[in-house]
């Protein structure tokens, strides 16, 4: 039941899913800088190679990004 | 600021965090404190307004019924529909009276006499993103199901099937945590620096024309009064501008609970 079906979608949804993408990159871009940069600081303290830190902010970026196209850029 | 406390040989101190930490206005009465007495007055303000521009309406608008029309055009139009199109009608509630409530919170801190944000203290934008946040939880439940919800929110469609072990955790993250705490965060840091900052160029104005006038601190003095002013203008436009975007925020996670992004 949750989902909208194809014939509820109507013109103006265009427009809000343009303010929600808008929106919502911020949010999506931090949660993916703290989520993997996270991950790659606790890589980076086991191991000790410094280098997982900013690879794992990198990899959040990039995978927060690509939520954002992928969910409004089409 | 380094260069500024040289300067004035005996000791510039520019203004901190002391100008937040404001003691009871009654002794003894310790959660009794200034913000508290203007957030008490803003509530005030709104519904006295509220009930004059809109508790006895007349068909062709008049005066303060006509300044608030406005008002409720605007959070209507810009705010409500945008986000939750033939369901904004029922929301104008909620919306209006969160835009007017952060706005004239806002406004306080350029008031004479007043002159004190209330989003400035933390605990107050928390209050409102927090029942923005549970408002939320509950309608996305009650309207996708309280599986639906979460599983609408963390897997949406259209994404190739492995890609979700690590996007899922991104809008779990995003939505329950990031979502709501910088809701709170946006409006209580520009409050708080927007106050720093006027009370800055005030205090080095005051201590260069009144405290210490030299004839080599003057202008220094009068560039801080007029940046002082300057800077009034601009917070006007920000304290707009944020009451504006809480409210926008507000509606945007609404309208994704009731309906799910697809």
């Amino acid at each position: 039941m949750p989902a909208m079906s194809e014939q509820e979608r109507r013109p103006e949804d265009d427009g809000r899913d343009f303010a929600n993408a808008a929106w919502s990159i911020p949010s999506y871009i931090l949660s993916g800088i703290i989520l993997y940069g996270g991950g790659g600081w606790l890589l980076s303290r086991w191991t000790g190679v410094a280098v997982f830190t900013p690879i794992g902010v990198i990899v959040g970026v990039v995978l927060a990004i690509y939520l954002v196209y992928r969910k409004y850029g089409r | 600021m380094k260069a500024l406390t040289v300067l004035a040989a005996d000791e510039f101190k520019a203004p901190g965090l002391e100008l937040f930490e404001l003691p009871p206005i009654i002794s003894g009465v310790t959660w009794f404190t200034k913000p508290v007495l203007l957030a008490l007055l803003s509530s005030l303000v709104v519904v006295l307004f509220c009930w004059s521009a809109f508790g006895n309406p007349k068909l062709v608008p008049r005066g303060i019924q006509n300044v608030g029309e406005y008002g409720y055009m605007f959070v209507r139009d810009q705010v409500a529909r945008p986000f939750l199109g033939k369901d904004a009608d029922r929301w104008m509630g909620l919306l209006l009276s969160l835009f007017f409530m952060v706005w004239v919170w806002n406004l306080m801190g350029v008031i004479p006499f007043l002159q004190f944000p209330v989003a400035s203290h933390i605990a107050f934008p928390i209050v409102l993103a927090g029942t923005v946040y549970l408002i939320k939880i509950y309608l996305g439940m009650k309207h996708q199901g309280p599986i639906g919800y979460f599983k609408n929110m963390m897997f949406p469609p259209g994404l190739p099937k492995g890609i979700y072990v690590l996007l899922a955790p991104i809008e779990l993250l995003s939505n329950m945590i990031v979502a709501p705490f910088t809701h709170a965060v946006r409006l209580f840091a520009n409050m708080f620096a927007g106050h720093i900052i006027l009370a800055f160029f005030s205090a080095v104005g005051f201590w260069f024309l009144f405290e210490k006038l030299t004839p080599l601190g003057a202008p220094v003095g009068i560039v801080s009064v007029v940046m002082a002013i300057a800077m009034t203008g601009l917070e006007l436009f920000i304290q707009f501008l944020q009451a504006f975007l809480f409210a926008l925020l507000a509606a945007m996670y609404i309208g994704n609970s009731l309906h799910a992004e697809h």
